[in-house]
């Protein structure tokens, strides 16, 4: 690219040679869709194609190796899927209960991080932080050999204080717990990092005011803190919400949505229909029912965590 | 950066869209044609697993002296992951498969009829002349109609009853002596009284779709599967109801090890002997003999009682194939790669020495080391073992495009009755009826 954009003024270009200023100006205004056409042209590629083509898909059955019109069939079928419930309730029970634990812990984990009482914090940070760079793949299959009920080390290490064999992942509600624990292992440390970010964009004059108002370490934290950090408290919890709501790898690896289904999420039964029963027109309205979920969730919680100002 | 609200909630719907909706496109029917291209040159790719795609990589400096032209190389995709590759591969419209496909007898039909032509017609390139070349019931799987031909047969796996010789003996038991599945029951709890050892394992929590292994073979022994032969449903049958209610005695009586982990899990409960049966088709005997080399003598074969008194002890439990990708452009030539494997007795005879896989072609079996004893197998002819249930008369079986949800239904029954301890007859009956509604399949009862 070489037209100068320093000069405010263009020079007059000579007369039968160079661009006109018109012509300049048009180049100008045209430079910055250049830039953004690859990535606008990617988009539409691979996002905007895909999801429309996965709604007509939605409306569509395969009958006899055709693909045959089914209208909203898809979408009425889901209400009578005892498994779609039973996904949708595992996938809701994970967000109900692992997700708050997790934030809780990830807060007061960046309140521990954030401590001037803290030594070698950058360690701790980057120890708590690890477990998100850990790839999904990997860290379920190490998990699902240490949670193995009779050859794991989890096991063998609680055998050895006198604590008997726990079937972490071959009881229905010690699946949902194991699921629980991995995943809380793995997100907490992230989302500690976002709210440590922004508990350091608070100012120290408020709990020096705080402190000469009389709070205690609780007061502070429950009205200065607390405060300070619902933006990121916002973030986090709709991120989790929406990684929650798509949770796919871990209960995939680890249980592969069982024992009897307690650990099937939406995500695992969504790729069942797709890729093992070929289904393809219901895996997309279960695809669209989850987007939805996504949407209106996000909304609920903009609405209720979201600045009232 | 000061981002108004809206716009926030704008991005998290399209990224909420996008999270859930992305990856299911290019996901219809309708293949792309491929075409015959020179039988004597060409580029070819072959995807398989494991122990099969080693040998068929082994096979090929002998292909190439016949073919110098047509270079092979074989991927060892893994099991399962091959299924989900073959299946986003078709779902393009075959953009991407490889030329010759490994296929099982569990998948096959469900690519056949949800992407109808994506697999090449092997009658057109020969292959009506191997009609009888195969062991009996094999032909009717790999050409339903009788005329097309989707593929190849490679392996026949006849039901197998591998057990620890040294664990019968320390029991009191005669393993020869077991007609039935009910003297496996009591011989079961011999052995636990005796030697503290389980009789058998299962994946109970089904972590793997192989947990329904002993069901499936005890269905089939009784010469039924999860649909007949009109495609109807048969997970709730009588025969159905027999083989779990079996299954839960055993567990019951605490017979039954728990292998949930998938196959190192297995591997691991072989190498430490926690259980003095294996009941695994044929191609597991290869597996024995490689992960525990220092057991070589404490283990025998033979074939698996009968259920019911007097029944057959024969069942064909699982086939794979060979099948050609209607998409390629090098059909004549990798039908040369595939005629070489499967149709050449001496390449399956290597195959066998390599890695025990039972050759489907009948006409291999005449090689000695089919009939060699086995000093593994405590000097028995295993070979002449699994030929003899391959000889007997075997019903044939017809797994359906909806076998994967059938096992589903079924595994998350057996899974209920193992760990809750739930009724047989009324999980199987729940399990026929989620298959109907999601598949419009009649139940037959």
């Amino acid at each position: 690219m070489t037209t100068t954009v320093t000069k405010t003024r263009p020079a007059p270009a000579p007369q039968g040679k160079g661009p006109r200023p018109r012509s300049r100006l048009t180049a100008r205004r045209l430079a910055p869709y250049a830039f953004v056409f690859p990535a606008a042209l990617l988009f539409a590629v691979f996002k905007l194609y895909p999801i429309g083509w996965s709604f007509v898909l939605s409306l569509f059955k395969s009958v006899d190796g055709v693909d045959t019109y089914v209208g909203f069939d898809n979408y009425g079928r889901l209400f009578r899927d005892p498994l779609f419930w039973t996904a949708l309730k595992n996938t809701g029970t994970i967000l109900l209960i692992q997700v708050p634990v997790m934030l809780a812990l990830s807060t007061g984990l960046a309140v521990a991080l954030n401590s001037a009482f803290l030594r070698a914090r950058a360690i701790f940070r980057l120890g708590f932080f690890l477990p998100m760079v850990t790839g999904l793949v990997a860290y379920g299959v190490i998990f699902s050999v240490l949670l193995n009920q009779q050859y794991g080390l989890v096991n063998w290490l609680l055998s050895n204080v006198g604590i008997g064999e726990v079937p972490w992942l071959t009881d229905p509600l010690w699946a949902q717990i194991s699921l629980g624990l991995v995943l809380t292992w793995h997100y907490t440390g992230y989302n500690a990092v976002i709210l440590l970010a922004r508990l350091q964009t608070i100012p120290g004059e408020l709990y020096d005011a705080a402190s000469v108002d009389g709070a205690g370490a609780w007061k502070s934290f429950r009205h200065v803190t607390l405060p300070g950090l619902r933006p990121a408290i916002l973030l986090t919890t709709v991120l989790s919400t929406i990684g929650t709501l798509q949770i796919f790898d871990e209960p995939f690896i680890l249980t592969g949505g069982g024992p009897d289904n307690a650990t099937l999420t939406i995500g695992v039964y969504l790729y069942q229909n797709a890729f093992t029963y070929f289904d393809f027109g219901y895996a997309s309205a279960i695809a669209y029912v989850l987007a939805v979920l996504i949407g209106v969730l996000g909304l609920i919680q903009f609405r209720v965590l979201g600045d009232k100002s | 950066m000061n981002v108004s609200r809206r716009r926030v909630m704008g991005l998290g719907g399209a990224l909420a869209a996008s999270a859930g909706l992305g990856g299911l496109t290019g996901c219809s029917s309708g293949a792309r044609s491929g075409s015959a291209g020179n039988p004597a040159k060409g580029d070819i790719t072959v995807w398989s697993w494991a122990g099969p795609a080693a040998e068929m990589r082994a096979l090929v400096p002998k292909f190439n002296k016949l073919y110098p032209g047509i270079e092979v190389t074989v991927q060892d995709i893994g099991n399962p992951a091959i299924w989900d590759k073959i299946t986003t591969s078709m779902a393009a419209n075959g953009a991407g498969l490889a030329d010759v496909l490994h296929i099982g007898v569990d998948y096959l039909p469900a690519y056949t009829d949800r992407f109808p032509g994506q697999l090449a017609d092997l009658s057109r390139l020969g292959a009506g002349k191997y009609r009888t070349a195969f062991a009996d019931g094999l032909w009717g799987t790999v050409s339903r109609d009788g005329s097309r031909v989707d593929a190849l047969p490679w392996e026949a796996n006849s039901g197998g009853f591998y057990y620890r010789a040294d664990v019968f003996e320390d029991a009191g038991v005669d393993a020869d002596a077991l007609d039935t599945w009910d003297d496996v029951v009591e011989a079961g709890l011999k052995i636990k009284k005796k030697t503290g050892k389980y009789l058998l394992g299962i994946d109970k929590p089904a972590s793997q779709q192989d947990s329904a292994n002993l069901f499936q073979l005890l269905l089939q022994l009784q010469g039924t599967m999860y649909f007949n032969l009109d495609g109807d449903i048969m997970v709730s049958s009588p025969e159905a109801v027999r083989a779990m209610t079996l299954i839960k005695k055993m567990n019951d009586a605490g017979l039954v090890n728990d292998i949930s982990g998938g196959w190192n899990a297995l591997i691991t409960s072989i190498k430490s002997g926690t259980a003095a049966v294996l009941p695994w088709p044929t191609w597991f005997g290869g597996v024995i003999e490689d992960s525990v080399p220092d057991q070589a003598g404490l283990w025998r074969v033979r074939l698996p009682p009968a259920v019911r008194r007097g029944g057959t002890n024969a069942a064909t439990v699982n086939s794979t194939h060979l099948a050609i990708s209607g998409t390629s452009h090098h059909q004549a030539a990798a039908w040369k790669f595939v005629e070489f494997v499967l149709t050449r007795p001496q390449s399956q005879v290597q195959i066998y020495k390599a890695k025990g896989i039972a050759p489907a072609l009948m006409g291999a079996y005449e090689d000695p080391v089919f009939h060699q004893p086995s000093k593994f197998f405590s000097g028995q002819h295993k070979g002449e073992v699994f030929l003899k249930a391959l000889n007997a008369d075997s019903p044939a079986f017809n797994y359906t495009s909806d076998y994967a949800r059938a096992l589903k239904a079924v595994t998350d029954a057996q899974t209920r009755v193992l760990l809750r301890g739930a009724d047989p007859a009324t999980e199987l009956r729940g399990a026929a009826d989620q298959l109907a509604a999601q598949t419009a399949r009649k139940v037959a009862r």
